[in-house]
């Protein structure tokens, strides 16, 4: 179906699994740590031997209650933690503790701005605590479990089903993560799977409203193929309705290397979990004081220092929120804006050349060649016409290739923009002389050939020239 | 006496095997015991508190300090099979 | 010297006086455990190199001997807690070569205090059963008469400390597992406050009712056991942190002092049904406690009697989840040639579990299914709670309350085996202290015509073990010592 959106509507309901930033795991004393050789992270409660029980991580706990102030949840003073019951090699107790019916947060919302300056408020149904599976990897000849993994601390975020399109979805995702890497809550890494997403997608008639059936997506492993699942899946399911078929509620993978949604091979045959309370902990106090202590505490959030850009900085939303997206970035760009003294053009030059050269060889704002320092230095050449725009250009290639400061590469390249009317009026009366016929040509009324004489000046003076001020002294020349 | 049915259902929940004299072992123990403990229904508990069996003075909570256990090793020789040191199952997984 | 009928007072009196030495102590019975075991099968593991190097190792503090309260006490362990090094099976052979990985918090203090490990006894498998006949190894005997069960499922301890084998015995006790085969076996059985010892390290059977705790030969050997084993140690969320009592220091002259006038609780419509010399021997132990001085005071405990049905749906809902973990996965027994992961699954665990333990198990999985949960475990907790309700108001009215610790002596074995809720009915004097989560201590009343033990259960307020001990030790003073029991006896062991 050619374009499904005109006819259907898509529900997007998300739900993601972030890492909490411990040291140890959830209930077990081992440590949390990426990376390790198989098992060497594990102790005797995240490998479920018979007698071990579960301890409580305290920051783990800090860092969930910091999750519900910054998205704005009710944070309930008493939530219970509770076991949930499937049989897979990498969940060693048979069970996974988790929250069912009575989470710590319930509530909360994200706020984000889309690429045409609208903003958005995703509401959130719930946030609850639980711990990781490990980790299986099949070889030829049987499957190998690595239970590192097992037992880190997850806070589950569900959204409500209100987003109502593959873009929203995304920034979502974004401005979700952002927060929680700006309040040290998550690592936000898509691909070493400390925050992972599944999507909900559903289509409806425009103005139906029932829900459609919808499908659950997982696998979707990096930011880049977020739209794009959901966009495939949205066609898959508009598809199908179109030739008449049900949507079946199930499970699909996404196939980022065929570009497509598969069915998952269920774990359970049916999903009974058996959740009950887990009689070996005791229910989860979260005080009053401690909600009020982690409020006092909490860093800068990515919505008040938006806010604060676009009042100190006069920034669009959708700048602002780009420049929020990391705290690192925020910080990048301040440097820049405070050291430059031009908030736009540091804006243009971080957001429209640096990042979009970052993206191009997979690097973050904190493995960037060009330092805020140097990024503002160049902006304050371009403002005092030391050169010109288009000359800055050149020497940010050079700085982000080398590293080097604005100054340094002006200098030795010679590249300072020549704006003395003396040395730019010989170069001038020497390229008018050199082409009568295209003064004669001017004269006869095609204006249009100022540019060629501008051109041509540039050219004389390696494109060092001050634009403005050739084309002024061009036409002084041609017309007196 | 719980049919058949019902006995494979949750042997299939537990992931139990049973043979065939076990099922019919099971649908008479498991009926006999179901039976007997119906008499709970008769009880008004719409009102009870919550059960609480766990002390007030109990500290379920830790700080956050890793302590690495004293030999991982240990954890894997009860393994049935392992490789590398991971865990290993033979080819039963798709 | 025979060291099989010594208790912890007289071996700590003993090793004081240099009389004799912790090594001397654990090798006379190491030889008694290999000459006369294999009758009672009570140990499931010995290893004797090991047992005699931790003797020597506390003989090598033997100038600290007054700062270790259990010095050179050698103590059997029921297989279901884990002792580094030691197998713990569980009595199962889904556990067959398990070998534990780190030891118990209360295994770990009794050694802090001086202990020595003896070995480790049999069990019903994962402790369910009443009678050690559920054992995947072998049943055990009663060391009064070998034709009989032990009780259970700490069986294995109960007949090691009633052979002589050992001085004491650590049990774990969910829903009578210590006083019951305390009792057939003539001996003093504590099952804790729930929350007064860390579970740590006990394979789980019932997570909010398991307590593990000492079986031995006088009430002050297992105030000694308790006082060190009991604590918090960090590892367990669902322990006490208040400083356990030094309950030895009251277990004197000052105790009889202590428990006059104190009321003493007795149900008597709960005695319906039980055994008549049972029942004989439980009114002249309540006589007794009348001539200490304590009162006897009538109490109502209306819904005891669903005590049987809310533990059978707690319990088996908790261990169903509890023995989830037995997947033949990272640990215990797989299957040797299984077609898929399902197949891995359910065939190891169908071979590796015995009937009772898969029998609990699909009980417990029903009662927390999908439509079957509210029913089930959820209105089982409720009647939990009234059941715990109904303690609150009779220890308004009295400090202690009175009863037989088991309806019946010690059965032969194979009899009761066929019907499990004639099995379960074993446990109806025990269970109710278990769901209310307040302690429980059997002390030996006297002997049935045909000397076999029986036991008096006395229940305290949560966390009064110390009136628990202090009542148990004037009665047993008073009492008397008991006529031959098996550990007296010139070999040491059966009757």
């Amino acid at each position: 179906m050619k374009n499904p959106l005109e006819k259907y509507e898509v529900v997007i309901g998300l739900e993601v699994h972030a890492q909490l930033l411990t040291k140890s795991k959830m209930f077990s004393e081992a440590p949390n740590q990426f990376g390790a050789n198989p098992n060497e992270m594990i102790g005797p409660v995240c490998s479920g031997q018979p007698g071990s029980l579960p301890i409580i991580n305290q920051t783990a706990i800090d860092l969930g209650v910091r999750a519900g102030v910054a998205l704005h949840c009710k944070i309930h003073e008493e939530s219970v933690f509770a076991r949930k019951h499937y049989f897979y090699p990498d969940l060693p107790k048979g069970y996974q503790i988790s929250q069912y019916e009575r989470p710590y947060c319930t509530g909360g919302y994200v706020e984000f701005a889309l690429k045409d300056g609208s903003t958005r408020k995703i509401n959130l149904v719930r946030i609850h605590f639980e711990e990781d599976a490990g980790k299986s990897t099949h070889a030829s000849h049987g499957t190998l479990v690595d239970l590192n993994r097992a037992g880190v601390p997850l806070i589950e975020i569900v959204s409500e089903p209100e987003m109502r399109s593959s873009e929203e979805a995304g920034q979502y995702l974004r401005k979700l993560r952002s927060i929680l890497r700006y309040a040290n809550i998550c690592d936000g890494n898509m691909e070493q799977g400390n925050f992972r997403c599944d999507a909900n997608v559903s289509i409806r008639l425009h103005g139906a409203k029932e829900f459609g059936t919808r499908v659950e997506l997982k696998n979707i492993n990096s930011f880049r193929y977020v739209e794009k699942a959901i966009d495939y899946e949205v066609g898959r399911q508009a598809d199908a309705l179109e030739q008449g078929e049900k949507i079946r509620q199930e499970t699909r993978g996404w196939n980022a290397t065929k570009g497509v949604s598969e069915i998952m091979r269920e774990k359970e045959m049916a999903h009974d979990y058996r959740y009950f309370p887990d009689p070996d902990l005791p229910p989860l106090v979260i005080s009053p004081q401690l909600i009020q202590k982690i409020t006092t505490e909490m860093p800068e959030l990515p919505d008040a220092k938006r806010v604060r850009f676009i009042e100190e900085y006069q920034l669009s939303e959708y700048n602002a929120d780009v420049l929020t997206n990391s705290q690192e970035l925020a910080d990048f760009y301040e440097r820049v804006a405070k050291g430059s003294g031009n908030a736009k053009s540091a804006a243009n030059w971080v957001m429209n050349e640096l990042l979009g050269r970052l993206n191009a060889v997979g690097k973050e704002i904190d493995d960037t060649p060009v330092s805020a320092e140097n990024l503002a230095l160049l902006v304050k050449n371009v403002d005092s016409d030391k050169i010109s725009g288009k000359i800055a250009k050149t020497v940010f290639d050079e700085m982000f290739a080398s590293g080097k400061s604005p100054d340094a590469i002006i200098a030795e390249k010679g590249l300072v923009q020549i704006s003395d009317p003396a040395a730019l009026e010989a170069v001038v009366k020497k390229v008018i002389e050199a082409s009568p016929s295209e003064v004669a040509g001017y004269k006869a009324g095609k204006t249009k050939l100022l540019g060629f004489f501008v051109g041509q000046v540039m050219k004389e003076t390696k494109g060092q020239a001050n634009p403005g001020l050739v084309n002024d002294l061009v036409k002084k020349h041609l017309d007196g | 006496m719980l049919s058949r049915d019902e006995v494979l259902k949750i042997a299939r929940l537990a992931k139990l095997s049973l043979t065939e004299k076990e099922i019919e072992f099971y649908q008479q123990r498991l009926g006999r015991i179901l039976t007997y403990v119906e008499e709970l229904n008769a009880l008004a508990t719409a009102d009870t508190s919550v059960v609480r069996t766990i002390p007030k003075d109990a500290v379920a909570f830790r700080e956050d300090r890793p302590m690495p256990f004293s030999d991982v090793r240990e954890l894997l020789k009860n393994a049935p099979a392992s490789e590398a040191d991971s865990f290993l199952l033979p080819q039963v997984m798709e | 010297m025979d060291f099989n009928r010594l208790e912890i007072l007289d071996l700590l009196e003993g090793y004081q006086r240099k009389e004799f030495s912790p090594t001397e102590v654990a090798q006379s019975l190491l030889t008694s455990i290999e000459k006369k075991d294999s009758e009672i099968r009570s140990f499931l593991q010995v290893r004797p190199d090991v047992t005699l190097d931790a003797a020597r190792a506390v003989e090598k503090r033997s100038s600290e001997m007054q700062k270790l309260p259990l010095y050179g006490v050698p103590i059997a362990i029921k297989d279901n807690i884990l002792v580094t090094g030691w197998q713990a099976t569980a009595a199962s052979k889904i556990l067959k070569n398990y070998v534990a990985p780190f030891t118990a918090m209360c295994v770990e203090r009794l050694e802090s205090a001086g202990a020595v490990i003896l070995g480790k006894t049999n069990l019903d498998e994962f402790a369910m059963g009443s009678s050690t006949e559920n054992s995947g190894v072998a049943p055990t005997r009663n060391p009064w008469n070998t034709d009989r069960v032990p009780g259970g499922s700490s069986g294995g301890s109960a007949a090691a400390v009633a052979a002589g084998f050992a001085p004491a015995s650590l049990g774990t006790d969910t829903g009578g597992s210590i006083r019951q085969p305390a009792s057939l076996c003539g001996l003093v059985g504590v099952k804790p406050t729930y929350g007064r010892v860390s579970r740590f390290g006990l394979i789980a059977f019932a997570s909010s009712l398991d307590q593990a705790g000492p079986l031995t030969r006088s009430v002050w050997d297992a105030a000694r056991v308790l006082e060190c084993m009991a604590g918090y140690g960090g590892k367990d969320a669902t322990v006490s942190r208040s400083v356990v009592p030094k309950y030895t220091e009251n277990l004197n002259e000052s105790a009889f002092g202590t428990v006059r006038n104190l009321r003493v609780g007795v149900c008597t419509s709960w005695l319906e049904g039980v055994d008549p010399e049972v029942r004989a021997s439980f009114e002249a132990a309540v006589e007794k406690l009348k001539e200490l001085g304590m009162r006897p005071v009538e109490i109502e405990l209306p819904n005891v009697k669903y005590a049987l049905s809310t533990y059978y749906l707690v319990a088996t809902s908790e261990a169903s989840s509890n023995l989830a973990r037995f997947d033949g996965v990272h640990y215990g027994y797989r299957t040797p040639n299984p077609k898929d992961l399902n197949d891995l699954y359910c065939s190891s665990r169908g071979e590796g579990f015995g009937p009772e333990v898969k029998l609990r198990i699909m009980l417990g999985t029903y009662a927390l299914s999908a439509g079957y949960y509210d029913a089930y475990y959820g209105k089982a907790n409720q009647v939990r709670r009234l059941i715990q309700q109904d303690f609150e108001a009779a220890f308004e009215k009295c400090d202690v309350i009175a009863s037989p610790t088991s309806p019946t002596t010690a059965f032969k074995i194979g009899e009761k085996i066929s019907d499990p809720l004639t099995m379960y009915l074993s446990d109806i004097f025990t269970l109710p202290a278990n769901l209310a989560g307040i302690p429980g201590i059997s002390v030996p009343a006297g002997v049935d015509s045909g000397k076999l033990p029986i036991g008096m259960q006395l229940m305290g307020r949560h966390f009064d073990e110390s009136t628990l001990f202090q009542v148990a030790y004037c009665y047993e003073r008073r009492r008397g010592a008991l006529a031959n029991p098996p550990w007296r006896s010139k070999s040491g062991a059966g009757a």
